[in-house]
This record gives C-alpha cells, structure tokens and sequence, in this order.
C-alpha cells in the first residue's frame, strides 16, 4: 500500500505519459480493461500457478471473480473474442494496476502494481519481436534512463528442444529448468551426468550463457536438435537486426532465462536498470495465448513496473 | 563497487577465508572492529555482516549484490536468487530428530514438530502427507522433545554432540548444508564483469581448497 503525494505523483504520472506517448506514436491503441472479472479468464491465460496468485472472491451467484493479476489475459481474449473480425496486426498498450499475492519479505512485495505495456497479436517473426524490443528501448531513453538500462533477451524454444531431445519427463524437466534458472552449476553438473548426451552441456558454462553474439555462437557448436537450432537462427536474426539499429550495446542475451516457459514460446526478455534490485520489465512472445480464447495467432509484447521506474527516477532527483 | 553479504556467526571466519584466498583480503584491524560495513582493502568491496536470515533479504532486494549463506537459509527464506557456487564450508546436516527411531510410525495422529526451520519442516512432511503440528522456537529447539513440548525437532547438526547429550537420535535427512554464494539476478546483469570475476576467483579458492 503505497501513497505518491505533491512531486513524486507528478513524476509517477510522467512516466506513464511518456511511455503511452512513444506506444501512441508507433500506433499502438489504448485499451482499458475491466478490474474485476472471473477468475477462468485469468487461469486460461496465465495458467493456473500464476492465476492462484490474485486476490479471488465470490460473485453473488458464486462464481469465482479476481481482482485482475494481468493484463495481458484480457486483451487476448478481447482480441480472439470482440475483435476476431478485426484485420490483422492488432497494437493495443495500457498503464493499469494489476493486484498480484506476494510471498512475506519478498522483494517484489507490492500487492499492487501498475503495468505500462503493450501487445502486437497477429504477426509472427522476428520483425515483429524487434518491434516491441525496439519500444521498450525507445521508452527507456525517453526516460534517460539510456546509459543505465541492460535488456535481456533469450529464445525458450532453445531450451525446450533440449528438454525434448534427452526426452525429459514433466519433473525432471522442471529440476533441469530451476537448475539452469539459478544458475547451480554443480547441482546442473550431478543433474546431467546421467545423460550421456552433450547437448545439455551448453547449459554447464555459467559464463557462455550471458554475453552478446559470441553466446550463439558457444551454443551452435553444442546443439544438434533441429527446435533449438531454430530458435538459435531466430535469435541470432533478432540480434543482428538490434546490432543494425545501433540497440546492441543495450542488450543481452541470456540462455538461462527460463523462469517463465509455460508462458512464453520465443522470444523472452526482461528489463534490469540500475538501482533497482529486482528487473523492472518483462515480456516475449505468447503464440499460444489466444487459442486458449478460441483464436491461435502469433503475439508479443512486454510490460514495463511504473511502481519501480517511478522509485528508481525520483531517487536519481533527490540524490542529483 | 560490490556489496557481499556475509552471514554472521558459525560461517564467517571460513567465508572470509575463502575470500581472502580469493584475492579478497579485510586487513587486521577491519576484522576486529565493530562496524557492521568495512570496505576490503583495494575498496573494490565491501562487506556487510548480518544474521544469516538476513542475508537472502539483502541480496534479493538489491541492497548486497552478492552474499555468503547456508543452505539451510536457504531452504527457509524461498528467496529468488541466483545460487552459481557451492562453498563447501560449515558442511551440516538438516535432520529429523526424536527421542527413539519408532516415533514415525507409531501412530500419533498428529506429530508435534518444534524447529526454527518452520517452512523446511512443513514442506519435509507435507510432502510424504504426515499430518504435522508445527511449533516455532528460536534457538534451544533440543530441549523440546524432553519437557513435552513436542515430538520431535527438525534442526540443523554438525557432530551431532548437541543431539546425544539431550538424548536425541536422527531418525531422518532432510537435506545437506554447505555455504552457498548467492547473488542479486539484477546485480549479475548490470555489473556482469566484477561479479563474474569474483564467482570465477572463488570458485578457484573453492576447488585449491578440495585439492588440498
């Protein structure tokens, strides 16, 4: 529960002003959805683990509302619903507070936090993620925020093919996923010795992980199944078109992001600035979002925390 | 500069050590004085001592980039964080303890648990679906079991001394504990070179250390 009184609300508002300005300007159409809706909606788009995570109650006739935990839920079903007429792409941004159950002492302990984000549904490829990452980059500097922000981008579907290649069972694939997520080098090490199989080495090199195109490179002379080498083309495409638009010195890639694979099917990213201790923004790709609405189309987007832009911001006025 | 978190306590002589052999050296006097923040001697680094359940706090938030903590600290705190290295110092065990082994499967109904480690207890039982009353101590939690306060004690041991002179038995594992070096997702991007250098120097005093 957080008040913003007399400077730090103007700041606050700013910043939203800003980051919807940029969106207005790459044609992205505001959307405001509802606060409350049921919470079916949320578990379809979220899925069930992340859903739980809304504040839930009853309706008068019984049926389970939430205080919404997303956004992003919403406006995939609006698009595969109320606008499946509607030509493709559709751009579509909003700055909404999403209420989410946080864990006691938890770094990111706000109950309530507002999203800056955006959505492009309907278009596929890499030019479409350079789009959204391009955005952000684009908020970011708006915010002079340009010499203290690193994005980190990676594609799930490299870790994915690995999964499936050494034929992975649900837990053992869960194990594997926490283990690189933590980066436990030697918990991984112990892990993978069972296998006989080297692929899953790529994952074994803390230091080859994170970096800029070298990082594709270490993992090519590695992998050999055919989903994790497209995902690897895919990113590499992404890269060099963010090295073409001068954005490389930003970014990052980082293989052992895989916090969130249910999620995300392509490319993944988060936002870390300095002074914030936990990342301010995360986003990627959710082809399979909008088929669980009734529409499956290709989509990306991202959000940006207003809330942890907003603390980072006004701690850099006070101190300059 | 990098902020580490260092637990206070049974771990941090063996952390400074380790450290030290890591090219991370606190002169004499820092050592022996009484500040709770004391920068390293090439100002490179610096230090902040806390009570080891603090440690996850200040590195998920930012405020250390890095920290030194048990596992078991670990285990209970459910903190997220980056966990790249295994210390291997202040090895001990996570154990189930009680007055006889029978205890378990003798039928109670319900088995009253005192421990410090309330999460790690819930989670080790629930898990296998044995009903569990949990009671939270704060230190002593060996005394429990003999004044009827509980059944049995889920705690940390080292030699197990402790557990013996209050006519306590392990009955279970629950897990191993070493020191861990633990460090902030944000820190590990935005100041990836210093960080990386450290896990890789300590993870060199780490591995001389075995060989030895």
């Amino acid at each position: 529960m957080r008040y913003y009184i007399g400077a730090e609300a103007r700041l606050r508002r700013t910043i939203e002003d800003t980051a919807m300005s940029v969106f207005v300007a790459w044609s992205y159409e505001e959307v405001i959805t509802p606060s409350v809706d049921y919470y079916d909606l949320f578990e379809q788009g979220m899925g069930q683990a992340e859903a739980q995570r809304g504040f839930r109650f009853t309706d008068n006739d019984g049926r389970l509302l939430a205080l919404r935990p997303d956004v992003t839920s919403s406006v995939a079903r609006m698009a595969a619903t109320l606008l499946s007429e509607r030509a493709r792409p559709l751009r579509f941004c909003y700055a909404a507070p999403v209420f989410r159950q946080q864990p006691a002492s938890h770094a990111e302990w706000r109950r309530e936090n507002t999203q800056l984000g955006c959505e492009l549904i309907g278009v596929n490829g890499h030019t479409a993620d350079l789009e959204v990452l391009r955005l952000a980059a684009e908020i970011l500097a708006r915010l002079d925020l340009d010499s203290s922000y690193c994005m980190t981008i990676n594609n799930v579907e490299i870790f994915n093919g690995i999964a499936a290649h050494l034929k992975l069972e649900e837990r053992a694939r869960e194990e594997l996923r926490r283990l690189i997520d933590t980066r436990e080098t030697a918990e991984l090490q112990r892990f993978l010795r069972s296998f006989s199989d080297d692929e899953a080495r790529t994952f074994l090199q803390p230091t080859q992980l994170t970096g800029k195109r070298e990082v594709i490179q270490a993992a090519r002379a590695l992998i050999t199944n055919r989903r994790s080498l497209a995902a690897l083309d895919s990113l590499e495409q992404l890269w060099s078109a963010l090295e073409a638009h001068d954005l490389a010195e930003h970014f990052e890639i980082d293989l052992s992001d895989v916090s969130s694979l249910d999620y995300y099917t392509g490319l993944s990213l988060k936002v870390f600035v300095h002074g914030a201790g936990t990342s301010v923004g995360r986003g990627g790709r959710y082809d399979g979002l909008t088929g669980s609405f009734g529409r499956a189309e290709p989509a990306v987007g991202f959000v940006l925390n207003l809330d942890a832009l907003t603390e980072v911001l006004a701690r850099r006025m006070t101190e300059a | 500069m990098i902020t580490i978190a260092i637990a206070k306590g049974r771990m941090q002589d063996d952390a400074l050590a380790l450290l030290a052999r890591a090219g991370v050296c606190l002169d004499e006097d820092a050592r022996n004085s009484r500040r709770l923040a004391i920068a390293d001697e090439s100002g490179q680094y610096r230090f902040i001592f806390v009570k080891p359940a603090d440690v996850p706090v200040y590195v998920e938030h930012g405020i250390a980039d890095c920290g030194v903590v048990g596992r078991d600290v670990l285990l209970e705190s459910q903190a997220d964080l980056l966990l790249p290295l295994d210390l291997g110092i202040a090895r001990c065990r996570m154990v189930v303890a009680a007055p006889d082994a029978e205890i378990m499967t003798r039928s109670l109904g319900m088995l009253r648990v005192a421990t410090k480690y309330s999460q790690i207890a819930a989670a080790h039982f629930g898990a296998r679906g044995i009903p569990v009353e949990i009671i939270q101590l704060s230190g002593s939690v060996e005394l429990a079991p003999a004044l009827g306060l509980a059944d049995l004690i889920v705690d940390l041991v080292e030699t197990g001394r402790t557990l013996r002179e209050n006519g306590l038995i392990v009955v279970e594992e629950i897990a191993q504990s070493t020191g861990r070096l633990v460090v902030n997702r944000a820190s590990y991007q935005l100041k990836s070179e210093p960080i990386t250098l450290l896990v890789k120097a300590l993870e060199a005093a780490v591995n001389g250390a075995e060989r030895a």
